[in-house]
């Protein structure tokens, strides 16, 4: 025992080792008598309940199952996700660049920062996103010009906004408005002194933002931005104003319109929903673990 | 104008400091010599942190002079006016300077050792290998050799703030600024880290440490300074200036304090 004490670095606690000497109490479990009870009611309640559902003929399971994995479904899935992945990231990339703005020495940047917000978040996102369908035929043709003298440069519209870009430039810009804010709260929670600190090293601001206040940051920024991105992929579905044609619910509703079976296929919508909100949380689970280093209730011992 | 060669390290001229209607400074000279244990003390909002925080730019000054190792700090005065230098330009400036802060302000998300070589690696740009090797140099020195991959979270009051000095000492600053490094520990750990910057006294490193502590004053200091209401009321030799203080002021606060 005194030889393993010695053969510790200095300073650890020689706790472990001591564990052998302690008789423990010998604690009698306590009985709950109550949780049985209602696992047991909630097991009655949940099978009649899914019996209910599962041999109700309206619910026509076989045609759920006949196209859950639909290939317009699957596409539909996959334009859905990915609308979700690339109107977030502009969402990030936007609300990044405008929290740093916010924070600039510079009136109009703050002021633009602020404006941006004030817009975006002021107007619904289905009228934003009718005007991302009209932007070609508000403005036909884009073009670079020396102000009232000759074009250098000039495009149609609907070549360059097309309903993809105007689905993500819609979803991507109103969603930016609210991160802003998510963003700022998060920047917000750190102590004045860390940034002061990294100054008193001699850092510049950029990495001062990047390797001190924004992995800090990250903590209190990713459970909501999570909720975000899960709102996110519920937003898609009204891509259909623009109107973009591709994402899950449009799919779905086509078919149901088709086939006049509307149960089924919303059942469908709502499987593939509930799928990826679940894949999103798992994602959401690990970035949080990686930015809790250091500050969580239950650190990982780095040893 | 900037090449004269100062035999101060730090020299202050004619600081003032204004926060909004509050005149914080007003027109502190100070001046320390290379080499120099300079140890301010005075009564809360006297203004010692205030003066601290300008010698690194972390406060702008209204009004006066900073010249590091003669060098003008913050701007360059061309045709007897003052211009602002740039971020880059005044982040240059402040690797002169290591600061230790009255609450550690270690890097949360970064183990002690990632704190530590934070500055050389990312501010200075050395290798890893050689940041890592001063980096563990520097935890042997303050006695926390083997707690490199503990986060400041699982650390004692003690050890985050001798870690905190660790970090400042790795940039090999001409000047140690302590801005209270004992006032938030508990009362058995402040011996702990007054040894290592006694320690780092008697290596020879310019130090102005403001503190509460007048044991480390009068046996580490070389210098003096008591400063109260936004001014140097009376500075001189720590040994002689706390035996038999001039200014009634001065003798006030050290009846209370001693």
């Amino acid at each position: 025992m005194a030889s393993n004490i010695e053969s510790m670095e200095a300073g650890s606690q020689p706790v472990s080792t001591r564990t052998r000497d302690v008789t423990h109490n010998v604690v009698a479990p306590r009985r709950h008598p109550g949780r049985w009870l209602a696992i047991a009611v909630l097991a009655i309640v949940v099978l009649q309940i899914g019996q209910a559902i599962s041999t109700n003929p309206n619910f026509h399971w076989d045609v759920y199952l006949k196209y859950l994995f639909a290939p317009q479904v699957v596409r539909g899935v996959g334009w859905t996700l990915l609308l979700t992945v690339i109107a977030m990231a502009v969402a990030i990339v936007v609300a990044g660049l405008l929290v740093i703005m916010r924070d600039s020495d510079n009136p109009v940047l703050r002021g633009l920062a602020y404006s941006w917000v004030w817009f975006f978040r002021g107007t619904p996102i289905y009228t934003q996103l009718l005007f991302w369908g009209l932007f070609a035929v508000l403005f036909p043709k884009l073009s670079i010009a020396i102000p009232f003298g000759p074009e250098v440069i000039s495009v149609e519209t609907k070549y360059i906004v097309t309903p993809a870009i105007a689905a993500i430039l819609g979803l991507g810009f109103n969603e930016s408005a609210y991160l802003t804010e998510i963003f700022r709260a998060g920047f917000n929670s750190i102590d004045r002194g860390q940034a002061e600190a990294a100054q008193a090293l001699g850092m510049k601001p950029p990495k001062i933002w990047w390797r001190i206040l924004m992995p800090q940051a990250m903590r209190v920024i990713i459970p909501p931005t999570g909720n975000e991105a899960i709102g996110m992929l519920k937003m898609t579905s009204l891509v259909l104003a623009i109107p973009f044609t591709l994402d899950l619910t449009f799919a779905t509703n086509a078919i149901s319109n088709r086939l006049y079976l509307p149960i089924p296929l919303l059942l469908v919508a709502g499987t593939w929903y509930l799928a990826i909100t679940s894949l999103l949380m798992v994602g959401q689970h690990f970035l949080e673990r990686h930015f809790g280093k250091g500050v969580s209730v239950h650190p990982a011992r780095a040893e | 104008m900037n090449a004269i060669v100062s035999e101060f390290c730090v020299e202050m001229q004619n600081i003032h400091k204004y926060y909004g209607p509050v005149h914080a400074l007003k027109g502190v000279d100070l001046r320390v010599k290379r080499g120099e244990v300079c140890v301010a003390i005075g009564p809360s909002g006297s203004g010692k942190s205030t003066l601290l925080r300008c010698i690194n730019q972390l406060e702008s000054i209204s009004a006066g002079r900073v010249f590091l190792k003669g060098e003008l700090q913050g701007f360059t005065e061309r045709n007897g006016r003052f211009h602002q230098l740039s971020l880059s330009q005044i982040a240059a400036q402040r690797r002169l300077t290591g600061m230790v802060f009255q609450r550690f302000q270690l890097f949360p998300h970064m183990t002690a050792l990632d704190n530590v070589m934070e500055g050389p690696l990312h501010v200075k740009g050395w290798s890893k290998e050689r940041a890592r090797a001063k980096a563990n140099e520097l935890m042997k020195r303050v006695g926390l050799d083997g707690f490199g991959n503990r986060y400041p979270g699982q650390l004692s009051g003690g050890q985050q703030q001798r870690v905190a000095i660790a970090r400042a000492l790795a940039m090999e600053p001409e000047v140690m600024l302590f801005d209270e490094p004992t006032s938030a520990l508990d009362p058995e750990l402040v011996g702990e880290v007054l040894d290592v910057i006694k320690d780092l006294a008697q290596s020879g490193i310019t130090m102005v440490v403001v503190t509460h502590e007048i044991g480390f004053a009068r046996e580490v200091g070389n210098h003096l300074v008591f400063m109260d209401q936004g001014q140097v009321i009376e500075e001189g030799h720590p040994r002689t200036m706390l035996a038999s203080p001039k200014n009634p002021r001065t003798a006030a606060f050290l009846s209370k304090v001693l």
